[in-house]
């Protein structure tokens, strides 16, 4: 059996009577993407920062290359790459000059810190704006140069949390592709993120969040499977959408009907929702709503979120 | 250490980046030096000084002398008077001279003058004036009468030279039992007192700066990075420390040397200035750090610095002496490390004290020192569990 990158076991944590963590366990092979998919505030951040020694869980386990964190943390950090949601870099230095620096922090130096340091430059695309102070860069560019500084020392596991909030499409994307070039060279890559089409793309595994436990876990297949293959159908527009939900909820196709919050908008999990369509507008209209929107999607992790906790994953 | 000196490297790059930061380390304390010692000892024209003596030639000789000098002088009848008119402030010196000055004026010798110096900040230094012109009277009353002595011109000449070279000046006896200030500020010139009081005022307002450049790393995630990699809390503060505490002993030699060029400012052993500095700027590192770990507004940390900076130096002596404190306020001095600085500093210039001096006040300064460091560092870690 091949020894994981990363093993989490039962970890929880509480801040006064909240808890936050509670019980979440993973794990990360060679190679291997797996995903952390939650709203904001399911204790995904809470959950890296304990896995990346930043902050001692109340209870639970952390190995990273089969090190313990908690009795050999400086030892486990040494696999560790850690790129975080915010822009953990230096702006008053260049790009070079940031990467230098968490290079020696890694223990790196000489010919071999040059050396890597170039390598990351060019595999982030920031090669011409090496010397530039990076308060200059584009969001985007920072972003890249935040992913460049946590796979500097090429660690056995690179932490990535929600590596792409705000960032343009195309600089996403680049992102995105650097990722999946990481665990096709082996690197093990924990992601975290509340965009369900990442973490469809890129994750063989995907644990889903909420209130601080791992609700689901598996491959996207395995968690669509959860649903039972319904398909999911919003509506939006405006009415009585209270009286809307009791009367779609009556049709035997719809599973479910939840509204979303603070949104005039009604999502449902629909059996076979291309021939249960035309019920469901009809009834909705029926009931007194005036629709502006219908939109009807194949299953997916955004329906086995609704499926699991009723609520969407923007809430 | 590598990694110590890495954050500390850093540390100093972040500042030397921010050009203004230059204005307030380089340029501003040296201007405040200036200024605070033109206040202080620049024209002395007009002050009061009140005398009194049996009237001979040297009470006139004197008495001329520091009207030469700009001093408005008040011959008295009795000594009481004088001892009234500085008591009162009406003079900020007061001299007596007694026969055997006059007699010892007469034959060349060395004469004694009885000084008393008032308690204003402007006595020490018409007190220098007082002195300075007396010793030049009695020095130029015995080259005369080594001259008299002689007949031709080249023995005269002799004679001048003998005189000007073995004469011993005027010695001169500062009564002093109630008036400590002057003591302290016995050989003190006019910019001396304002230069150290700038320096640690400067210093640690400087050095207080890293609060809220630490709040801005601990905001943009850098911390947290820094956390992340093999590297120690214990690491992490010495490096932040470290880089602080260079930026302080490079602003402080920065200020005694080029103080000492432009106005004559005398630091005694640079060594001991330097070894109080160094703990004096790990205090002010420690108190930055405690700072940038408990506030998360970088507004609110500049505001704190600032205030709780100017503050400190002005209960801790760096704008009124430690000298014209009632003893009341001196003990609430001491709380701060200002005023174990300027008496560590004020020893060391004005007594030329060496390290053994000054192990009080280095003790007190290193355990304030360790203190907050430890603090500090505490505090950090616990900072990480926090979101910003």
């Amino acid at each position: 059996m091949t020894t994981p990158v990363l093993q989490v076991d039962a970890l929880r944590r509480s801040f006064g009577p909240a808890t936050v963590v509670d019980g979440v366990s993973l794990r990360v092979d060679p190679g291997e993407t797996v995903g952390l998919l939650g709203p904001n505030g399911a204790g995904k951040t809470t959950t890296i920062s304990m896995i990346a020694g930043l902050l001692r869980p109340d209870d639970g386990s952390v190995r990273i290359q089969g090190v313990d964190m908690a009795k050999d943390p400086l030892a486990a950090k040494r696999h560790l790459g850690l790129v975080p949601q915010d822009l953990a870099i230096y702006p008053e230095l260049s790009a070079r000059s940031n990467l230098f620096f968490f290079g020696r922090l890694q223990g790196m130096r000489g010919t071999a810190l040059r050396r890597r340091v170039a390598e990351v430059l060019d595999v982030v695309g920031l090669t011409d704006r090496a010397t530039g102070a990076s308060k200059t860069f584009s969001g985007g560019m920072k972003r890249r140069l935040n992913i460049a500084i946590g796979l500097l020392h090429e660690p056995r596991l690179l932490i990535l949390d929600e590596p792409t909030v705000g960032v343009d499409p195309q600089s996403r994307n680049a992102i995105l592709e650097s990722v999946e070039a990481l665990s096709g060279e082996g690197m093990a890559v924990l992601y975290t993120t509340h965009y369900m089409e990442e973490a469809e793309r890129l994750c063989d595994r995907i644990g889903i969040m909420d209130a601080g436990r791992v609700i689901a876990e598996g491959t996207r297949d395995e968690l669509v499977e959860i649903t039972g293959g319904a398909d999911t159908v919003t509506l939006v527009g405006e009415g009585p959408l209270d009286e809307v939900e009791v009367a779609v909820a009556g049709i035997p196709a719809v599973r479910e009907v939840r509204r979303v919050a603070g949104e005039r908008r009604l999502v449902m999990m629909v059996q076979g929702a291309p021939q249960a369509i035309s019920a469901i507008v009809a009834t909705a209209t029926g009931a007194g709503m005036t629709l502006r929107d219908v939109e009807t999607s194949r299953p997916d992790l955004e329906s086995v979120f609704l499926h699991l906790t009723g609520k969407a994953l923007r809430d | 250490m590598r990694t110590v000196l890495a954050i500390a490297w850093v540390e100093l790059r972040r500042f030397l980046a921010d050009r203004s930061n230059l204005f307030f380390v380089l340029i501003l304390p040296l201007a405040m030096v200036a200024v605070i010692g033109w206040q202080f000892g620049s024209d002395r024209s007009g002050a009061p000084v009140s005398v009194q003596g049996p009237g001979g030639a040297a009470t006139q000789a004197l008495v001329a002398g520091w009207e030469d000098a700009d001093l408005a002088v008040t011959v008295r009848t009795t000594p009481e008077l004088v001892q009234e008119d500085v008591s009162r402030g009406s003079a900020e010196v007061g001299v007596l001279l007694d026969a055997e000055a006059e007699a010892a004026y007469r034959d060349g010798i060395p004469m004694e003058l009885e000084i008393i110096s008032g308690s204003s900040s402007e006595a020490p230094a018409v007190a220098q004036v007082v002195r300075a012109q007396a010793e030049a009277v009695a020095t130029e009353a015995a080259q005369v009468g080594l001259l008299e002595t002689f007949g031709d011109e080249a023995e005269a000449r002799a004679a001048l030279d003998d005189a000007s070279t073995l004469v011993p000046p005027a010695q001169l006896l500062v009564q002093q039992p109630e008036d400590p200030v002057a003591v302290a500020f016995e050989g003190v010139e006019q910019f001396d007192t304002g230069a150290v009081a700038q320096l640690l005022l400067f210093v640690f307002l400087s050095t207080l700066n890293a609060a809220p450049a630490l709040i801005k790393a601990r905001r943009d995630g850098v911390v947290r990075r820094t956390m992340a990699a093999p590297v120690t809390t214990t690491q992490a503060m010495a490096g932040l420390t470290a880089g602080r505490v260079v930026i302080a002993l490079v602003q402080g030699a920065y200020i005694m040397l080029a103080s000492s060029l432009l106005f004559g400012v005398r630091w005694g052993s640079l060594g001991v200035a330097l070894l109080v500095l160094l703990v004096f700027g790990l205090v002010a590192a420690g108190v930055a750090m405690v700072i940038g770990v408990l506030v998360d507004s970088e507004g609110a940390a500049s505001g704190l610095a600032v205030g709780g900076g100017l503050v400190l130096g002005a209960v801790g002596g760096s704008m009124v002496p430690l000298e014209f404190y009632s003893d009341t306020l001196r003990q609430v001095a001491q709380l701060t490390p200002h005023a174990w600085a300027n008496d560590a500093m004020a020893e060391v210039q004005r007594q030329g004290a060496g390290i053994a001096d000054v192990l009080p006040q280095l003790g007190v300064l290193a355990a304030m020192a360790v203190g907050v460091l430890v603090l500090g560092s505490l505090l950090l870690r616990r900072s990480l569990a926090r979101a910003m």
